[in-house]
Protein backbone atom coordinates (compact mmCIF):
# COMPACT_ATOMS: atom_id res chain seq x y z
CA UNK A 1 0.00 0.00 0.00
CA UNK A 2 3.14 1.91 -0.18
CA UNK A 3 1.64 3.89 -3.38
CA UNK A 4 -0.97 6.25 -0.80
CA UNK A 5 2.29 8.64 0.28
CA UNK A 6 2.26 10.65 -2.65
CA UNK A 7 6.23 11.95 -3.25
CA UNK A 8 7.74 8.73 -2.40
CA UNK A 9 7.46 5.51 -4.25
CA UNK A 10 4.94 7.18 -6.58
CA UNK A 11 6.79 9.34 -7.34
CA UNK A 12 9.47 6.38 -7.73
CA UNK A 13 7.55 4.73 -10.18
CA UNK A 14 6.28 7.37 -11.96
CA UNK A 15 10.60 7.78 -12.76
CA UNK A 16 10.69 4.63 -13.54
CA UNK A 17 8.19 4.62 -16.32
CA UNK A 18 9.64 7.74 -18.24
CA UNK A 19 13.22 6.58 -17.53
CA UNK A 20 13.40 2.77 -18.47
CA UNK A 21 16.32 3.33 -19.65
CA UNK A 22 18.18 3.66 -16.25
CA UNK A 23 16.70 0.47 -15.04
CA UNK A 24 19.87 -0.93 -13.91
CA UNK A 25 20.02 2.00 -11.35
CA UNK A 26 16.81 1.19 -10.17
CA UNK A 27 16.45 -2.16 -8.48
CA UNK A 28 12.42 -1.53 -7.94
CA UNK A 29 11.87 -1.33 -11.72
CA UNK A 30 11.37 -5.07 -12.07
CA UNK A 31 8.81 -5.29 -9.73
CA UNK A 32 6.85 -2.32 -10.38
CA UNK A 33 5.61 -2.76 -14.01
CA UNK A 34 4.81 -5.89 -13.34
CA UNK A 35 2.02 -4.81 -11.11
CA UNK A 36 1.03 -2.69 -14.07
CA UNK A 37 1.28 -5.75 -16.27
CA UNK A 38 -0.83 -7.93 -14.23
CA UNK A 39 -3.83 -5.45 -14.08
CA UNK A 40 -4.01 -4.58 -18.14
CA UNK A 41 -4.14 -8.66 -18.84
CA UNK A 42 -7.14 -8.39 -16.94
CA UNK A 43 -8.71 -5.22 -17.99
CA UNK A 44 -7.24 -6.54 -21.50
CA UNK A 45 -9.13 -9.81 -21.30
CA UNK A 46 -12.36 -8.30 -20.49
CA UNK A 47 -12.15 -5.77 -22.97
CA UNK A 48 -11.35 -8.39 -25.51
CA UNK A 49 -15.08 -10.15 -24.15
CA UNK A 50 -16.69 -7.61 -24.70
CA UNK A 51 -15.58 -7.26 -28.32
CA UNK A 52 -15.99 -10.54 -29.31
CA UNK A 53 -19.64 -10.46 -28.03
CA UNK A 54 -20.45 -7.07 -30.34
CA UNK A 55 -18.45 -8.99 -33.21
CA UNK A 56 -21.25 -11.96 -33.32
CA UNK A 57 -18.75 -14.36 -31.97
CA UNK A 58 -16.74 -14.23 -34.96
CA UNK A 59 -13.55 -14.00 -33.04
CA UNK A 60 -11.22 -14.56 -35.94
CA UNK A 61 -11.69 -11.21 -37.63
CA UNK A 62 -11.62 -8.86 -33.87
CA UNK A 63 -9.14 -6.85 -33.77
CA UNK A 64 -5.83 -7.09 -31.62
CA UNK A 65 -6.91 -4.94 -28.49
CA UNK A 66 -4.79 -2.13 -27.28
CA UNK A 67 -5.98 -0.88 -24.11
CA UNK A 68 -4.73 2.52 -22.78
CA UNK A 69 -2.37 1.60 -20.24
CA UNK A 70 -3.90 4.92 -18.07
CA UNK A 71 -7.48 3.41 -17.89
CA UNK A 72 -8.72 1.95 -15.05
CA UNK A 73 -11.97 0.32 -16.17
CA UNK A 74 -13.69 -0.78 -12.43
CA UNK A 75 -15.39 -4.39 -12.91
CA UNK A 76 -18.91 -5.09 -13.05
CA UNK A 77 -20.97 -6.00 -10.32
CA UNK A 78 -20.78 -5.09 -6.83
CA UNK A 79 -16.83 -5.47 -7.36
CA UNK A 80 -17.25 -2.43 -9.05
CA UNK A 81 -18.70 -0.83 -6.15
CA UNK A 82 -15.51 -1.64 -3.88
CA UNK A 83 -13.12 -0.49 -5.88
CA UNK A 84 -15.06 2.66 -5.81
CA UNK A 85 -15.44 3.30 -2.71
CA UNK A 86 -11.96 1.83 -2.22
CA UNK A 87 -10.67 4.63 -4.66
CA UNK A 88 -12.79 7.15 -2.69
CA UNK A 89 -11.06 6.33 0.81
CA UNK A 90 -7.77 6.45 -1.13
CA UNK A 91 -8.36 10.23 -2.09
CA UNK A 92 -9.59 10.73 1.41
CA UNK A 93 -6.54 9.04 3.26
CA UNK A 94 -3.90 10.92 1.00
CA UNK A 95 -4.75 14.08 2.16
CA UNK A 96 -5.99 13.20 5.54
CA UNK A 97 -2.66 11.79 5.81
CA UNK A 98 -0.52 14.26 4.31
CA UNK A 99 -2.07 16.84 6.94
CA UNK A 100 -1.51 14.55 9.94
CA UNK A 101 2.41 14.57 8.56
CA UNK A 102 2.62 18.16 8.13
CA UNK A 103 0.39 20.16 9.92
CA UNK A 104 -0.11 23.66 8.69
CA UNK A 105 1.31 26.10 11.34
CA UNK A 106 -2.01 27.51 12.64
CA UNK A 107 -4.30 24.25 12.71
CA UNK A 108 -5.15 23.78 16.15
CA UNK A 109 -4.09 20.89 18.21
CA UNK A 110 -7.67 20.15 18.89
CA UNK A 111 -8.18 20.36 14.88
CA UNK A 112 -5.08 17.81 14.36
CA UNK A 113 -6.82 15.48 16.60
CA UNK A 114 -9.70 15.63 14.48
CA UNK A 115 -7.58 15.24 11.12
CA UNK A 116 -6.24 11.82 12.74
CA UNK A 117 -9.51 10.48 14.02
CA UNK A 118 -10.83 11.26 9.90
CA UNK A 119 -7.38 9.84 8.73
CA UNK A 120 -8.28 6.70 10.85
CA UNK A 121 -11.52 6.20 9.74
CA UNK A 122 -10.73 6.09 6.53
CA UNK A 123 -8.06 4.00 6.36
CA UNK A 124 -10.60 1.53 8.25
CA UNK A 125 -12.71 1.93 5.23
CA UNK A 126 -9.81 1.85 2.70
CA UNK A 127 -8.43 -1.27 4.30
CA UNK A 128 -11.81 -2.96 4.83
CA UNK A 129 -13.03 -2.60 1.03
CA UNK A 130 -9.75 -3.78 -0.64
CA UNK A 131 -10.18 -6.82 1.58
CA UNK A 132 -13.91 -7.00 -0.17
CA UNK A 133 -11.75 -6.62 -3.19
CA UNK A 134 -9.38 -9.26 -2.33
CA UNK A 135 -9.88 -10.82 0.60
CA UNK A 136 -6.23 -12.81 0.26
CA UNK A 137 -4.67 -9.45 -0.09
CA UNK A 138 -1.78 -11.14 -2.07
CA UNK A 139 -2.69 -8.70 -5.25
CA UNK A 140 -1.71 -5.00 -6.14
CA UNK A 141 -5.23 -3.65 -7.01
CA UNK A 142 -3.91 -0.41 -8.87
CA UNK A 143 -0.59 0.55 -10.31
CA UNK A 144 1.96 1.96 -8.17
CA UNK A 145 1.85 5.07 -9.28
CA UNK A 146 -2.14 5.52 -8.98
CA UNK A 147 -2.11 8.19 -6.74
CA UNK A 148 -4.44 11.01 -5.29
CA UNK A 149 -2.53 14.31 -6.43
CA UNK A 150 -2.70 16.60 -4.08
CA UNK A 151 -0.28 19.31 -6.14
CA UNK A 152 -3.38 21.87 -6.29
CA UNK A 153 -4.37 22.25 -2.80
CA UNK A 154 -2.84 24.93 -0.61
CA UNK A 155 -1.77 22.34 2.22
CA UNK A 156 0.48 25.07 3.95
CA UNK A 157 -2.37 27.05 6.15
CA UNK A 158 -5.52 26.48 8.15
CA UNK A 159 -8.10 27.89 5.84
CA UNK A 160 -6.06 25.68 2.77
CA UNK A 161 -6.53 22.66 4.62
CA UNK A 162 -10.00 22.69 5.72
CA UNK A 163 -11.24 24.14 2.21
CA UNK A 164 -9.68 21.13 0.67
CA UNK A 165 -10.72 18.48 3.66
CA UNK A 166 -14.22 20.17 3.03
CA UNK A 167 -14.14 19.99 -1.18
CA UNK A 168 -13.03 15.56 -0.57
CA UNK A 169 -15.56 15.26 2.29
CA UNK A 170 -18.40 16.69 0.39
CA UNK A 171 -17.75 15.09 -2.43
CA UNK A 172 -17.40 11.61 -0.59
CA UNK A 173 -20.47 12.22 1.34
CA UNK A 174 -22.77 12.75 -1.54
CA UNK A 175 -21.27 9.55 -3.63
CA UNK A 176 -22.58 7.35 -0.84
CA UNK A 177 -25.90 7.83 -0.73
CA UNK A 178 -26.32 7.41 -4.66
CA UNK A 179 -23.62 3.93 -4.93
CA UNK A 180 -25.98 2.41 -2.00
CA UNK A 181 -29.04 1.10 -4.09
CA UNK A 182 -26.33 -0.05 -7.19
CA UNK A 183 -25.78 -2.95 -4.90
CA UNK A 184 -27.28 -6.15 -6.52
CA UNK A 185 -28.15 -7.49 -3.10
CA UNK A 186 -28.67 -7.00 0.32
CA UNK A 187 -25.40 -8.37 1.49
CA UNK A 188 -23.23 -7.88 4.81
CA UNK A 189 -20.40 -5.68 2.11
CA UNK A 190 -24.03 -3.41 1.37
CA UNK A 191 -24.64 -3.25 4.67
CA UNK A 192 -21.72 -2.16 6.37
CA UNK A 193 -21.42 0.62 3.71
CA UNK A 194 -24.47 2.09 4.72
CA UNK A 195 -22.89 2.37 8.14
CA UNK A 196 -20.13 4.28 6.34
CA UNK A 197 -22.21 6.74 4.86
CA UNK A 198 -23.78 7.55 7.73
CA UNK A 199 -19.95 8.11 9.15
CA UNK A 200 -18.90 9.84 6.25
CA UNK A 201 -21.74 12.59 6.52
CA UNK A 202 -21.00 13.60 9.97
CA UNK A 203 -16.82 13.97 8.88
CA UNK A 204 -18.42 15.95 6.53
CA UNK A 205 -20.47 17.89 8.86
CA UNK A 206 -17.16 18.29 11.30
CA UNK A 207 -14.82 19.91 8.26
CA UNK A 208 -17.83 22.14 7.18
CA UNK A 209 -18.46 23.22 10.68
CA UNK A 210 -14.55 23.55 11.59
CA UNK A 211 -14.10 26.04 8.55
CA UNK A 212 -17.17 27.86 9.16
CA UNK A 213 -18.47 27.39 12.14
CA UNK A 214 -22.46 26.69 11.54
CA UNK A 215 -21.90 25.55 7.60
CA UNK A 216 -23.15 22.00 8.11
CA UNK A 217 -26.04 20.66 6.48
CA UNK A 218 -26.41 24.25 4.77
CA UNK A 219 -27.89 24.69 0.76
CA UNK A 220 -25.16 24.26 -1.18
CA UNK A 221 -24.78 20.58 0.01
CA UNK A 222 -28.75 19.55 0.63
CA UNK A 223 -31.87 20.17 -1.38
CA UNK A 224 -34.84 22.71 -0.35
CA UNK A 225 -36.77 19.13 0.01
CA UNK A 226 -34.56 18.69 3.33
CA UNK A 227 -32.25 15.88 1.00
CA UNK A 228 -28.34 15.01 0.57
CA UNK A 229 -27.70 16.20 -2.70
CA UNK A 230 -26.07 13.75 -3.85
CA UNK A 231 -23.65 12.66 -7.06
CA UNK A 232 -23.38 9.81 -9.31
CA UNK A 233 -20.50 7.90 -9.56
CA UNK A 234 -19.92 9.61 -12.77
CA UNK A 235 -20.16 13.07 -11.59
CA UNK A 236 -18.05 11.64 -8.49
CA UNK A 237 -15.21 10.49 -10.91
CA UNK A 238 -15.28 13.24 -13.41
CA UNK A 239 -14.58 15.58 -10.04
CA UNK A 240 -11.38 13.42 -9.03
CA UNK A 241 -10.18 12.85 -12.74
CA UNK A 242 -8.17 15.93 -12.19
CA UNK A 243 -6.35 14.36 -8.87
CA UNK A 244 -5.72 11.37 -10.68
CA UNK A 245 -4.18 11.76 -13.85
CA UNK A 246 -3.02 10.57 -15.84
CA UNK A 247 -5.29 7.54 -14.98
CA UNK A 248 -8.43 7.89 -15.98
CA UNK A 249 -11.54 6.04 -14.02
CA UNK A 250 -14.34 4.21 -15.63
CA UNK A 251 -17.35 3.39 -14.21
CA UNK A 252 -19.39 2.12 -17.29
CA UNK A 253 -19.47 -1.24 -15.70
CA UNK A 254 -21.12 -0.05 -12.91
CA UNK A 255 -25.21 -0.24 -12.68
CA UNK A 256 -25.38 2.90 -12.54
CA UNK A 257 -29.31 3.89 -14.11
CA UNK A 258 -29.95 5.80 -17.48
CA UNK B 1 -43.24 9.09 -4.54
CA UNK B 2 -44.33 5.53 -5.42
CA UNK B 3 -46.69 3.57 -2.90
CA UNK B 4 -44.71 2.54 0.10
CA UNK B 5 -44.28 -1.40 -0.96
CA UNK B 6 -47.08 -3.57 -0.50
CA UNK B 7 -45.15 -6.83 -0.16
CA UNK B 8 -44.38 -6.81 3.26
CA UNK B 9 -47.97 -5.74 4.16
CA UNK B 10 -49.42 -8.82 2.46
CA UNK B 11 -47.03 -10.79 4.22
CA UNK B 12 -47.98 -9.45 7.96
CA UNK B 13 -50.80 -10.43 9.89
CA UNK B 14 -53.81 -7.85 9.61
CA UNK B 15 -55.57 -8.11 12.46
CA UNK B 16 -54.74 -5.42 14.46
CA UNK B 17 -54.04 -2.40 12.63
CA UNK B 18 -56.45 -0.31 11.16
CA UNK B 19 -54.01 1.33 9.03
CA UNK B 20 -52.39 -1.70 7.47
CA UNK B 21 -55.77 -3.42 6.77
CA UNK B 22 -56.91 -0.30 4.97
CA UNK B 23 -53.19 -0.19 2.76
CA UNK B 24 -54.43 -4.05 1.94
CA UNK B 25 -57.43 -3.41 0.86
CA UNK B 26 -57.04 -0.57 -1.12
CA UNK B 27 -53.70 -2.13 -3.07
CA UNK B 28 -53.28 -5.42 -1.85
CA UNK B 29 -55.11 -7.63 -4.69
CA UNK B 30 -53.31 -5.69 -7.33
CA UNK B 31 -49.82 -5.97 -5.89
CA UNK B 32 -50.92 -9.76 -5.46
CA UNK B 33 -50.26 -10.12 -9.16
CA UNK B 34 -47.10 -8.41 -9.71
CA UNK B 35 -45.10 -10.60 -7.13
CA UNK B 36 -42.62 -12.07 -8.41
CA UNK B 37 -42.60 -16.09 -7.99
CA UNK B 38 -40.82 -17.09 -4.70
CA UNK B 39 -40.54 -13.70 -3.33
CA UNK B 40 -43.67 -13.66 -1.27
CA UNK B 41 -42.15 -17.08 0.82
CA UNK B 42 -39.21 -14.67 2.48
CA UNK B 43 -41.58 -12.28 4.02
CA UNK B 44 -43.79 -13.69 6.58
CA UNK B 45 -40.42 -13.15 8.67
CA UNK B 46 -41.20 -9.39 8.86
CA UNK B 47 -44.73 -10.00 10.31
CA UNK B 48 -45.06 -8.71 13.88
CA UNK B 49 -41.92 -6.52 14.09
CA UNK B 50 -41.48 -3.46 13.57
CA UNK B 51 -39.39 -4.15 10.36
CA UNK B 52 -41.79 -3.70 7.58
CA UNK B 53 -42.05 -0.59 5.00
CA UNK B 54 -45.45 0.26 6.51
CA UNK B 55 -43.78 -0.10 10.22
CA UNK B 56 -41.04 1.34 9.28
CA UNK B 57 -42.14 4.93 7.87
CA UNK B 58 -44.85 5.28 10.67
CA UNK B 59 -41.51 4.80 13.27
CA UNK B 60 -39.62 7.45 10.92
CA UNK B 61 -42.83 9.74 10.98
CA UNK B 62 -42.39 9.52 14.87
CA UNK B 63 -38.81 10.28 15.05
CA UNK B 64 -39.30 13.27 12.81
CA UNK B 65 -42.15 14.89 14.50
CA UNK B 66 -40.91 14.66 17.10
CA UNK B 67 -37.62 16.11 16.31
CA UNK B 68 -40.16 18.92 14.45
CA UNK B 69 -41.57 19.18 18.38
CA UNK B 70 -38.21 19.53 20.00
CA UNK B 71 -36.62 21.95 18.10
CA UNK B 72 -40.15 24.15 17.71
CA UNK B 73 -40.39 23.93 21.61
CA UNK B 74 -36.64 24.71 21.75
CA UNK B 75 -36.60 28.05 19.71
CA UNK B 76 -40.12 29.25 21.23
CA UNK B 77 -38.30 29.00 24.81
CA UNK B 78 -37.24 32.00 25.96
CA UNK B 79 -33.46 32.78 26.75
CA UNK B 80 -32.49 28.81 25.58
CA UNK B 81 -30.91 28.87 22.19
CA UNK B 82 -28.20 31.51 21.97
CA UNK B 83 -28.68 34.15 19.54
CA UNK B 84 -25.83 32.47 17.35
CA UNK B 85 -27.56 29.10 17.33
CA UNK B 86 -30.84 30.56 16.05
CA UNK B 87 -30.04 29.90 12.67
CA UNK B 88 -28.85 26.42 13.47
CA UNK B 89 -31.77 25.51 14.89
CA UNK B 90 -33.84 26.95 12.37
CA UNK B 91 -32.32 25.14 9.97
CA UNK B 92 -32.37 21.92 11.34
CA UNK B 93 -35.69 22.45 11.90
CA UNK B 94 -36.61 23.44 8.66
CA UNK B 95 -35.43 19.94 7.33
CA UNK B 96 -37.64 18.27 9.70
CA UNK B 97 -40.09 19.67 9.01
CA UNK B 98 -39.65 18.57 5.46
CA UNK B 99 -38.63 14.82 6.28
CA UNK B 100 -41.89 15.26 7.91
CA UNK B 101 -43.94 16.19 4.48
CA UNK B 102 -42.32 13.58 2.76
CA UNK B 103 -42.94 10.91 5.27
CA UNK B 104 -46.54 11.95 5.43
CA UNK B 105 -46.44 12.09 1.47
CA UNK B 106 -45.44 8.35 1.50
CA UNK B 107 -47.76 7.31 3.53
CA UNK B 108 -50.79 8.89 1.65
CA UNK B 109 -49.77 7.74 -1.64
CA UNK B 110 -49.86 4.50 -0.28
CA UNK B 111 -53.76 4.57 1.00
CA UNK B 112 -52.19 4.61 4.75
CA UNK B 113 -54.26 6.38 7.33
CA UNK B 114 -51.77 8.73 8.64
CA UNK B 115 -51.42 8.69 12.44
CA UNK B 116 -52.77 11.79 14.25
CA UNK B 117 -50.22 13.79 15.83
CA UNK B 118 -48.87 13.05 19.36
CA UNK B 119 -48.57 15.55 22.14
CA UNK B 120 -44.88 15.49 23.06
CA UNK B 121 -43.60 16.36 26.15
CA UNK B 122 -39.70 16.16 26.51
CA UNK B 123 -39.76 16.33 30.33
CA UNK B 124 -40.46 12.86 29.70
CA UNK B 125 -43.85 12.92 31.94
CA UNK B 126 -46.44 12.00 29.51
CA UNK B 127 -48.22 14.85 29.77
CA UNK B 128 -48.69 14.18 33.52
CA UNK B 129 -47.78 16.91 35.87
CA UNK B 130 -47.52 14.30 38.55
CA UNK B 131 -45.17 12.10 36.73
CA UNK B 132 -41.40 12.38 37.66
CA UNK B 133 -39.44 14.33 35.17
CA UNK B 134 -37.09 12.07 33.43
CA UNK B 135 -35.28 14.90 31.42
CA UNK B 136 -34.68 17.84 33.94
CA UNK B 137 -34.10 21.67 32.76
CA UNK B 138 -34.43 20.44 28.55
CA UNK B 139 -36.26 23.33 27.21
CA UNK B 140 -34.38 25.77 30.25
CA UNK B 141 -30.94 25.24 29.93
CA UNK B 142 -28.97 25.46 26.49
CA UNK B 143 -26.65 22.02 27.96
CA UNK B 144 -29.27 19.86 28.83
CA UNK B 145 -31.17 20.45 25.67
CA UNK B 146 -28.06 20.27 23.15
CA UNK B 147 -27.35 16.97 25.29
CA UNK B 148 -31.08 15.47 24.60
CA UNK B 149 -30.64 17.03 21.06
CA UNK B 150 -27.47 14.74 20.40
CA UNK B 151 -28.96 11.84 21.74
CA UNK B 152 -32.31 12.34 19.36
CA UNK B 153 -30.23 13.23 16.18
CA UNK B 154 -27.73 10.11 16.88
CA UNK B 155 -30.97 7.53 17.01
CA UNK B 156 -32.00 9.28 13.91
CA UNK B 157 -29.07 8.61 12.04
CA UNK B 158 -29.14 5.17 13.55
CA UNK B 159 -32.70 4.36 12.88
CA UNK B 160 -32.59 5.54 9.35
CA UNK B 161 -29.81 3.36 9.04
CA UNK B 162 -31.99 0.21 9.91
CA UNK B 163 -34.75 1.13 8.05
CA UNK B 164 -33.27 2.33 4.62
CA UNK B 165 -32.60 -1.92 4.62
CA UNK B 166 -36.63 -2.31 5.02
CA UNK B 167 -37.66 -0.22 2.26
CA UNK B 168 -35.88 -1.98 -0.34
CA UNK B 169 -38.98 -2.93 -2.40
CA UNK B 170 -39.46 1.15 -2.82
CA UNK B 171 -36.75 2.41 -4.99
CA UNK B 172 -37.88 6.29 -4.84
CA UNK B 173 -38.70 6.27 -0.53
CA UNK B 174 -34.94 4.22 -0.23
CA UNK B 175 -33.26 7.05 -2.64
CA UNK B 176 -35.05 9.70 -0.18
CA UNK B 177 -34.67 7.73 3.31
CA UNK B 178 -30.45 7.09 2.25
CA UNK B 179 -30.43 10.79 1.79
CA UNK B 180 -32.56 12.00 4.61
CA UNK B 181 -30.13 9.56 6.60
CA UNK B 182 -26.81 11.72 5.66
CA UNK B 183 -28.79 14.79 6.85
CA UNK B 184 -29.46 13.33 10.52
CA UNK B 185 -25.91 12.51 10.51
CA UNK B 186 -24.80 16.24 9.82
CA UNK B 187 -27.39 17.27 12.19
CA UNK B 188 -25.77 14.77 14.68
CA UNK B 189 -22.41 15.73 14.15
CA UNK B 190 -23.79 19.49 14.31
CA UNK B 191 -24.90 18.78 17.80
CA UNK B 192 -21.68 17.02 18.92
CA UNK B 193 -19.76 20.35 17.55
CA UNK B 194 -21.86 23.00 19.28
CA UNK B 195 -21.57 20.62 22.68
CA UNK B 196 -17.53 20.65 21.86
CA UNK B 197 -17.09 23.98 21.73
CA UNK B 198 -18.67 24.32 25.14
CA UNK B 199 -16.71 22.18 27.03
CA UNK B 200 -18.34 18.65 26.69
CA UNK B 201 -15.93 15.86 26.03
CA UNK B 202 -17.42 14.24 22.50
CA UNK B 203 -16.44 13.62 19.11
CA UNK B 204 -18.39 14.67 15.98
CA UNK B 205 -19.23 10.84 15.88
CA UNK B 206 -19.93 8.57 18.34
CA UNK B 207 -17.13 7.31 20.23
CA UNK B 208 -15.88 5.66 23.50
CA UNK B 209 -13.86 8.67 23.97
CA UNK B 210 -17.51 10.81 25.29
CA UNK B 211 -17.83 11.37 28.06
CA UNK B 212 -21.51 9.63 29.13
CA UNK B 213 -24.52 11.89 29.36
CA UNK B 214 -25.94 10.88 32.66
CA UNK B 215 -29.74 9.44 32.39
CA UNK B 216 -32.20 8.20 35.36
CA UNK B 217 -32.54 4.51 34.92
CA UNK B 218 -36.12 5.04 33.69
CA UNK B 219 -34.64 7.36 30.88
CA UNK B 220 -31.74 4.80 30.04
CA UNK B 221 -33.59 3.60 27.24
CA UNK B 222 -32.79 6.91 25.13
CA UNK B 223 -28.76 6.16 26.00
CA UNK B 224 -29.53 2.40 24.56
CA UNK B 225 -31.46 3.60 21.44
CA UNK B 226 -28.69 6.39 20.68
CA UNK B 227 -25.45 5.00 20.97
CA UNK B 228 -25.78 1.27 22.20
CA UNK B 229 -23.45 -1.16 20.42
CA UNK B 230 -21.79 2.05 19.14
CA UNK B 231 -18.32 0.76 21.12
CA UNK B 232 -18.65 -2.91 18.65
CA UNK B 233 -15.59 -3.69 17.10
CA UNK B 234 -16.67 -6.71 14.93
CA UNK B 235 -18.51 -6.69 11.92
CA UNK B 236 -19.47 -9.73 10.02
CA UNK B 237 -19.18 -10.38 6.30
CA UNK B 238 -21.27 -13.21 6.34
CA UNK B 239 -23.34 -15.23 9.61
CA UNK B 240 -21.41 -15.54 12.27
CA UNK B 241 -17.98 -14.75 10.46
CA UNK B 242 -16.14 -11.79 11.68
CA UNK B 243 -14.35 -9.56 9.51
CA UNK B 244 -10.36 -9.68 10.50
CA UNK B 245 -9.85 -6.10 11.03
CA UNK B 246 -6.68 -6.54 13.10
CA UNK B 247 -4.67 -9.11 10.26
CA UNK B 248 -5.38 -6.42 8.10
CA UNK B 249 -5.45 -2.71 9.65
CA UNK B 250 -1.81 -2.84 11.37
CA UNK B 251 0.20 -4.00 7.95
CA UNK B 252 1.92 -2.32 4.88
CA UNK B 253 0.93 1.14 6.55
CA UNK B 254 3.57 1.45 9.40
CA UNK B 255 0.83 3.69 11.58
CA UNK B 256 -1.68 1.81 13.70
CA UNK B 257 -5.10 3.43 14.05
CA UNK B 258 -5.64 4.38 17.88
CA UNK B 259 -8.22 1.32 18.81
CA UNK B 260 -11.20 3.39 19.15
CA UNK B 261 -11.10 4.73 15.66
CA UNK B 262 -12.24 1.16 14.68
CA UNK B 263 -15.54 1.34 15.89
CA UNK B 264 -15.92 4.94 15.26
CA UNK B 265 -15.70 4.03 11.34
CA UNK B 266 -19.47 2.39 11.73
CA UNK B 267 -22.68 4.22 12.75
CA UNK B 268 -24.57 0.94 13.87
CA UNK B 269 -28.41 0.55 13.11
CA UNK B 270 -30.85 0.91 15.91
CA UNK B 271 -32.80 -1.74 17.57
CA UNK B 272 -36.43 -0.98 16.52
CA UNK B 273 -37.44 -2.01 19.50
CA UNK B 274 -35.18 -0.29 21.52
CA UNK B 275 -35.57 2.73 19.30
CA UNK B 276 -39.78 2.78 19.78
CA UNK B 277 -38.65 2.32 23.55
CA UNK B 278 -37.00 5.50 23.96
CA UNK B 279 -39.65 7.27 21.43
CA UNK B 280 -42.33 6.57 23.27
CA UNK B 281 -40.09 8.47 26.42
CA UNK B 282 -41.88 11.60 25.23
CA UNK B 283 -45.57 11.20 24.21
Amino acid sequence: MQWQKPGSLGEQARLNIFQMSDHTSLPAWREQPLDRRVFLRVSAASAASVALIAAGCTSETTPPVTPDPYQLVLPAGDTGLYYYAYILSIAQTTLYQKVVDSPPADLTTAERAVFVDLRDHAVVHRELFRYFIDNTRANELFPTDFVFNLATFTLTSRAGVLAAAQQVADLVAAAYPAMLPLFATATAQRNIALKISSVLARHAAAVRDMLTPGSFASSDVVDSTGLLITKTPTEVTAALASYFAPYVISVANLAIPA
Amino acid sequence: MKLISVLDHLAATPTTAAPRRALLAQLGRAAVAALPLGMGTALPAAAGTLDTSYDATLQLLLLERLQVALYTQGLAATGLVPTAQRTDFQRILSHQTQHVALLLQALQDAGAIVPTQPSFDFTGRHNVSTNPVLFPNVLTNFDDFLALAQQIEDLSARLYNVHALNLVYDKPLTQSVLRILSVEAQHAAHIRSLRKGRGATVQYWPSEEDAVIARSAAAQVLTTAATGDENNITQYISPGVAIPFDDFLRIGYGTAIHDPALPESFDEPANTATAQAALNLFI
